[in-house]
């Protein structure tokens, strides 16, 4: 590899200059740009040494180059040093990256041959909007107009897209795509023995209409948001869960469901897109960092600190844009009570201070409204530059003026921040709002983005398949953003219906459009795949977990939203009043566990017995009653009625029915789950302990176990021996063995009292199950 | 790629390694001559991941008297001149085995960013992973126990760097709860050995027809997992993690919550030659609210643990051979934020600390400045930190190893190991 590169250097470096000399913007700009901008830009409020490097006037000024001799050009020079010399540019201290060898060549060439700028006169900061023009809104059209481009993109370079696959290999693609699952056998057979010419685009929408399809991606949505269930502290955080749920079940627009997430309002229980700024609380910087890498594919983190060292993205520019959403009262604080969060707060302190209440009344009604204190508003504070600021020390402290990062401005008062913000964002005009939902909806699919990394995106134009690029954002705004439609045409495509690519993609090297690139499952996929070997009707099992009568139930939290100064008091002390209680029944059940080993101790167990009833009854009548009626309780699990999965235990569920955070040891979270503690931080590399949770594992147990589905579906199918080896492939690898193999099968098998057993354990071993083809 | 170093070897390595990073030789160089005499002292690494960013005023930098302590006072250690927050008072007891670095910097202020250079030495960047340090040490030294893994990560995050862009088998192998052992590695119920024999058997002959045909890295690390997942099972090694066979005692005196029963798990790897283990703390360091009661709540746990892994390692013995080192993605802000009371991130200045395995002992390295805001004396980074720990393993800090795109790599990118804390 290294070797081959050396001799493409130095062919490179012989070869006639002229001919091959660099493009500027399409070549040596992006190498300036990552690597010299952060510095020698008009973005710096005091560029270093004075040095403009964004501007062709700034670079002849700075008398850097002398066109057709590299080595007296300091722009080059400088840059090809040695990275331990002090004098290296960029200087690593501050995060930089040196230049690679293939830039620092760029460099020389472009140099040698002239240095020409071409039509470039300055580079423009803000970049471009995004102009409107026509795309195919029909999901067919579409298809066939990204195919069109990808057979162009093959002409061009003599390559070629891979072979059709076939039905097999598209059901199980397909399924574990968009269901986030294997097939079950029943919904192969009834693939599979479609005669229909267009029974994939048929399946194709009826999947996309499904259940299924609504919990994969919610997993994909929630790693985004990096929703935790039950882990917003006080807070019922899963009706922010529900509230994501409900937007993919309704099809809500995506550019809708990104503006109501940034201008939500109220309390998690009347508006559950607030926990949009509830998960973030306290964290007004990051909240940013995190919305900008979701919904515009920019990271621009580093800047919280400091100027980007790897693009002309300044200190300044971040808290501009955090400017637009820190005045939201969850952003900042761990607040008190005020009027603004808890409405009748002034009153109910009146009260107290009239009724002089001693401190346990106060802390009692602290902890009744303690829920309350998180209503999400905008209040007028405004983000101020930190004290700290190097680049201009007279702005340390002054307020910070929104404005936005590139494309169009968004002017913005203080009443309106939000609505202005969110306006800019999901405009069409917004030069990378639609790009990035649509790259990264085809790298669910295709498992590569267009763009690489997918939170890449910035003012420079993409430097791979462009024109491909443009089409699908188009046709997203054109589609007006519905999800499913788009998805729906890429898996329409002859692209996404072509053989995997099988090798291990390399960083850095573009997606070559040959066919969806083979990848491991996510957490998810495999525990979902697992469960449609156990579960009846899988996507149809919901949580079994309640609210109802317990702290967290919304019905409470809005009746007591709504109470008056006087109720609320009231209800403090009855609630300290149930404490009280509860304080004496939980020493009681010490006594009540002492009378009992007293009793055991004496040898009398019928006097045990005894009191284990009388105590039970005692608890049940004193205790349980109560809870309920004071909604002081935690949730609960329901009960199972449904025949079906009577038998199952209620985590038997679909991974997207499952509260986060998880711990440890499941076994989602051991093959990679994220802890979504972080935006995608899922895992996906292999390790020992996934080998041993399919060998001898809880899953693996349920799977073989009789009453599986998948056990109870062969008994159902009445097949021979030799067929029902046939249906475990089916079922679980979604495709027939081959002759030889099932020859194989045979001979490893011999002397086993059940064939049929080690079989099936070995198909849930292979690494096949684990990867998407 | 096991490199066993006699001590000569080990001198020659130290006299290259000074030739070629240095510009100097070793014989003309008394620190360096020194430390080539103790480099490569260690044997295993116990490394301490406190998660969240652990405050460094309130713990192993204290500025005694000024407001930015909120009250909060220094104590005596073990080690004169070296004071430490009132929270540690075991720990305390301890100091006379550690060497606390007070100049660490950093610029990555984002957890993910400065965890992520915590374990590699490198800064994240979108188009390679780098290997953690436990990767590294594996590949360069490999292990002294062939069956049980070299590499071993108790109660770690998902986003862990693991083997980076190395081979997978280099990848740490994850205990999730140290008090329930190696998960799943009891075979299930009605199964014998022969069993999981033909069965595994049978599992390898259905993966190697697809191995055949798909080339991508992940598909076969699966197959050569699984073989070295039977192997596993069956070995008598396994007991290695059962720490229920600790008496009562001890497991309570490492505490009884994760990160202490992890830290009771990693002292037996050590003791079975495992080169590598990390520990991460399950409590969650990252202060931004109520940075007082946080810490009061937190700090006990992690005193007792730190203390009895240290006295229990030097009263067996394995301390001089063992490396132990405390990380953390940054420190926290001087100043208590108003509003929250709580401290934000801080990766202009923070402590980190190592003992054993030939480092110095009762000592604090480099000074932070009279708020610890900033660094006043001696900057060490992460990188030059981690350079200090592989040269302490007797790691070539000089060899470049390759990532299947050809880019070239060394350990702890191109730090420069502290001589100063080696003893």
């Amino acid at each position: 590899m290294m070797r081959s590169l050396l001799i493409f250097l130095l062919a490179a470096k012989t070869a006639g200059a002229a001919q091959d000399a660099p493009d500027f913007e399409k070549e040596v700009l992006p190498v300036l740009y990552h690597h010299c901008f952060s510095c020698h830009s008009e973005k710096q409020s005091k560029p270093k040494g004075g040095l403009l490097l964004d501007s062709v006037t700034g670079i002849q000024a700075g008398d850097v180059l002398v066109p057709g001799k590299p080595e007296a050009s300091e722009l080059l020079t400088r840059a090809t040093l040695p990275i331990n010399d002090e004098d290296v540019m960029p200087p690593l201290k501050g995060g930089a990256q040196p230049l690679s060898e293939a830039d620092r060549e760029v460099l020389r060439r472009w140099i040698a041959s002239g240095a020409s700028f071409g039509k470039w006169q300055k580079f423009d900061h803000r970049g471009p909007v995004m102009e409107i023009s026509k795309a195919p809104t029909v999901v067919s059209e579409l298809a066939v107009k990204i195919d069109g481009l990808v057979e162009e993109h093959h002409q061009k370079r003599g390559t070629h897209l891979n072979a059709p696959v076939s039905d097999e290999v598209f059901l199980r693609r397909v399924y574990l795509d968009v269901m986030g699952r294997i097939p079950s056998l029943e919904e192969s057979r009834r693939f599979l023995d479609n005669k229909a010419g267009d029974k994939r685009s048929r399946l194709i929408d009826e999947l996309i209409n499904s259940q299924g399809y609504e919990s994969h991606l919610f997993n994909w949505k929630a790693d985004q948001l990096r929703l935790l269930t039950q882990g917003l502290p006080g807070q019922p955080g899963w009706l922010y869960d529900e509230w994501v749920k409900e937007a993919i079940h309704t099809s809500m627009p995506y550019d809708e469901y990104v503006r109501r997430l940034i201008t939500a309002n109220g309390y998690l229980w009347e508006n559950g897109a607030v926990g949009f700024y509830v998960r973030d609380m306290g964290m007004p910087l990051d909240h940013m960092s995190n919305l900008t890498r979701v919904f515009l594919g920019t990271r621009i983190e580093c800047a919280q600190c400091h100027d980007h060292p790897l693009q002309p993205v300044t200190q300044k520019d971040f808290y501009q844009m955090a400017a637009f959403t820190f005045g939201v009262t969850n952003m900042c604080s761990s607040a008190g009570f005020s009027e603004k969060n808890v409405k009748q707060w002034p009153e109910v302190k009146a009260k107290l201070d009239s009724m002089k209440a001693d401190t346990a009344l106060r802390q009692g009604v602290s902890r009744t409204i303690a829920t309350l204190k998180r209503l999400t508003t905008d209040t007028g504070k405004s983000i101020t530059f930190p004290e700290t600021y190097e680049y201009d020390k007279t702005l340390r402290k002054k307020p910070v003026e929104a404005r936005t990062l590139f494309g169009d401005e968004a002017p913005a008062t203080e009443g309106d921040r939000r609505e202005a913000f969110a306006a800019w964002l999901t405009s069409p005009r917004n030069p990378r709002f639609a790009v990035n939902i649509a790259n990264r909806l085809w790298k669910r699919v295709m498992g590569v983005g267009l763009i690489e990394p997918v939170d890449s995106l910035s003012v420079l134009p993409a430097k791979e398949h462009a024109a491909l690029m443009d089409i699908l954002a188009q046709a997203m705004i054109q589609m007006k953003f519905d999800e499913r439609s788009f998805t729906a045409a890429l898996l329409n495509t002859r692209l996404y219906q072509s053989a995997a690519v099988r090798e291990t993609p390399q960083p850095g090297v573009a997606f070559d459009l040959r066919g969806p690139q083979l990848r491991r499952l996510s957490a998810e996929q495999i525990w979902d795949s697992c469960l449609t070997l156990i579960v009846q009707d899988l996507d149809e099992r919901k949580s079994l977990r309640r609210t109802d009568g317990s702290e967290i139930d919304p019905e409470r939290l809005r009746k007591l939203s709504r109470m008056c100064a006087g109720e609320i008091i009231e209800r403090a002390k009855d609630e300290m009043e149930y404490r009280k209680r509860n304080r004496e029944f939980q020493l009681r059940l010490v006594e009540q566990s002492k009378e009992r080993q007293a009793a055991r101790d004496a040898g009398d167990e019928a006097k045990v017995k005894q009191l284990q009833s009388e105590h039970a009854r005692e608890n049940a009548e004193f205790f349980s009653p109560r809870l309920k009626a004071m909604q002081m309780g935690h949730g609960y699990v329901a009960k199972e009625t449904d025949p079906r999965w009577k038998h199952l235990t209620f985590g038997m569920v679909r991974a997207s029915e499952i509260p986060l955070p998880l711990a440890l040891g499941h076994f989602l979270r051991q093959f990679g789950q994220s802890d979504r503690r972080e935006i995608d931080a899922f895992n996906r590399d292999p390790n020992t302990t996934h080998s041993l949770a399919l060998m001898n594992g809880e899953l693996t147990g349920e799977i073989l176990a009789k009453d599986s589905w998948l056990q109870r579906s062969l008994a159902a199918s009445k097949a021979n021996a030799q067929e029902r080896v046939r249906l475990l492939y089916q079922a679980v690898l979604v495709r027939e063995p081959a002759d030889d193999e099932v020859a194989e099968l045979a001979k490893l098998t011999q002397g086993s009292a059940d064939p049929e057993r080690d079989i099936l354990w070995a198909l849930l071993n292979s690494p096949e199950f684990l990867f998407l083809q | 790629m096991k490199s066993q170093f006699t001590d000569l070897g080990r001198r020659q390595f130290m006299e290259r390694f000074a030739s070629l990073c240095l510009g100097v030789r070793i014989a003309a160089n008394p620190a360096l001559a020194q430390a080539a005499a103790s480099g490569g002292k260690a044997k295993s690494v116990i490394c301490l991941y406190m998660r969240g960013g652990i405050s460094h005023i309130d713990t192993f930098d204290p500025k005694p008297g000024k407001p930015e302590m909120a009250g909060v006072k220094a104590i005596k250690t073990s080690a004169d001149d070296v004071q430490i927050s009132e929270w540690f008072p075991r720990f305390a007891k301890q100091m006379h085995h550690v060497t606390l670095v007070r100049s660490m910097t950093s610029t990555q202020g984002i957890h993910e960013l400065g965890a992520y250079s915590a374990h590699t030495s490198y800064f994240m960047t979108p188009t390679i992973k780098h290997p953690a340090m436990g990767s590294w040490a594996l590949k360069l030294l490999g292990s002294k126990n062939k069956v049980l893994p070299g590499n071993v990560l108790i109660n770690g995050s998902p986003q862990h760097p693991g083997c980076g862009y190395m081979e997978s088998h280099l990848a740490p192998l994850p205990i999730v709860d140290p008090a329930a052992g190696l998960q799943n590695s009891a075979m299930m119920n009605g199964f014998s050995v022969s069993d999981a024999d033909r069965r595994t058997a049978l599992a390898q002959a259905m993966g190697a027809r697809f191995v055949d045909h798909t080339p991508h890295r992940d598909v076969g690390a699966y197959l050569k997992i699984q073989k070295e997942a039977a192997a596993l099972m069956k070995s008598e090694d396994l007991k290695v993690f059962d720490i229920s066979q600790e008496n009562e005692k001890t497991r309570e005196a490492y505490g009884k919550h994760t990160f202490g029963q992890g830290c009771l798990l990693a002292r037996r790897l050590v003791e079975a030659g495992v080169r590598f283990i990390e520990v991460e703390d399950d409590q969650n360091w990252d202060t931004h609210n109520d940075q007082i009661e946080s810490m009061e709540n937190m700090t006990p746990s992690a005193d007792q643990t730190m203390a009895t892994l240290l006295d229990d390692l030097h009263q067996r013995g394995l301390l001089q051979n063992t490396l132990v080192m405390m990380i953390t993605e940054f420190g926290r802000t001087p100043r208590i934020n108003e509003a929250t009371a709580g401290r934000g991130h801080h990766p202009g200045v923070f402590t980190w600390w190592l003992a054993g395995g030939g480092m110095k002992g009762g000592y604090a390295h480099g000074l932070s400045d009279e708020i610890g805001e900033r660094v006043a004396e001696k900057p060490v980074t992460m990188p030059d930190f981690n350079a200090t720990v592989a040269m302490a393993l007797g790691m070539d800090l000089a060899h470049v190893e390759h990532s299947p795109s050809g880019r070239p790599f060394t350990v702890a990118d191109k730090g420069k190991p502290v001589m100063e804390l080696f003893a």
